[in-house]
């Protein structure tokens, strides 16, 4: 739902159904999930409500993702090598 | 605390797992994890550790400092802390060790102990106030919604 979301800028929830296997209660349920979250922002035009992704909360999670990964994959390297000194040593 | 079973812990901060597998015993990689002079073999050149829970750790590279609270100390199987720099969220920080043939498993995870910290901890200014540790969770629960409808 993200993934299409993402896609296609700002969609109702009718639009959205129309593109994935899922009802349209259902997708107003998700929908008021992800609002909940802040992770969507919703606008009223005419009668329909539009839906529009806001990716900073993903955007920072996915930085601090990566960031913390790349410390601990270096980190790890070294102790593996630190490991391997010793028991080239033993 | 265990990590995986900690109400501390937000369901839906974010995650990191790394792992590697050395060709050591587990009772080896425990000294390397847990002996602060073995830790400043590879972790930080300065790294102070009372490795008893309630302990402190220390960890310091240059002008980096980061200092924590150990949290879990399981001889040989699982290590955790606290840490967190001067004025930044706080993350916890698990080791598992896992017995393999010829060798070990060390996997790491590292979660922020509450959700707002990681606004600071990603660098990012806090002005989407209340972090986005419940944005997570909600985002969760619309794809795993999604995932079965």
């Amino acid at each position: 739902m993200v993934e299409t979301l993402a896609r296609g800028g700002t969609v109702t929830a009718s639009g959205l159904a129309a593109q994935l296997p899922i009802t349209r209660q259902a997708v107003s349920k998700h929908l008021n999930a992800l609002r909940g979250a802040e992770l969507v922002s919703a606008s009223r035009i005419g009668r329909e409500t539009h839906y529009k992704l806001r990716p900073q909360p993903l955007d920072d999670a996915a930085h601090w993702i990566q960031m913390v990964s790349a410390e601990w994959d270096d980190r790890l390297e070294a102790l593996r090598r630190s490991l391997e000194k010793r028991r080239s040593r033993s | 605390m265990k990590l995986r079973d900690s109400t501390e812990v937000d369901e839906g901060a974010p995650w990191v797992e790394r792992e590697t597998l050395v060709e050591t015993s587990p009772e080896e990689v425990w000294e390397a994890l847990t002996d602060e002079d073995r830790l400043e073999e590879w972790m930080a050149p300065d790294v102070e550790l009372d490795p008893v829970e309630g302990g402190e750790i220390a960890v310091r590279d240059g002008d980096d400092e980061r200092s924590g609270t150990v949290e879990t100390v399981e001889e040989g199987e699982r290590f955790a802390f606290t840490w967190s720099r001067p004025g930044e969220g706080e993350s916890f920080v698990e080791f598992t060790i896992e017995a393999l043939h010829g060798g070990s498993r060390v996997t790491v995870v590292e979660t922020p102990t509450h959700s707002a910290a990681t606004n600071t901890a990603a660098g990012s200014i806090a002005t989407t106030g209340g972090g986005w540790g419940p944005r997570l969770a909600g985002l969760r629960h619309a794809l795993r919604f999604a995932l079965v409808a």
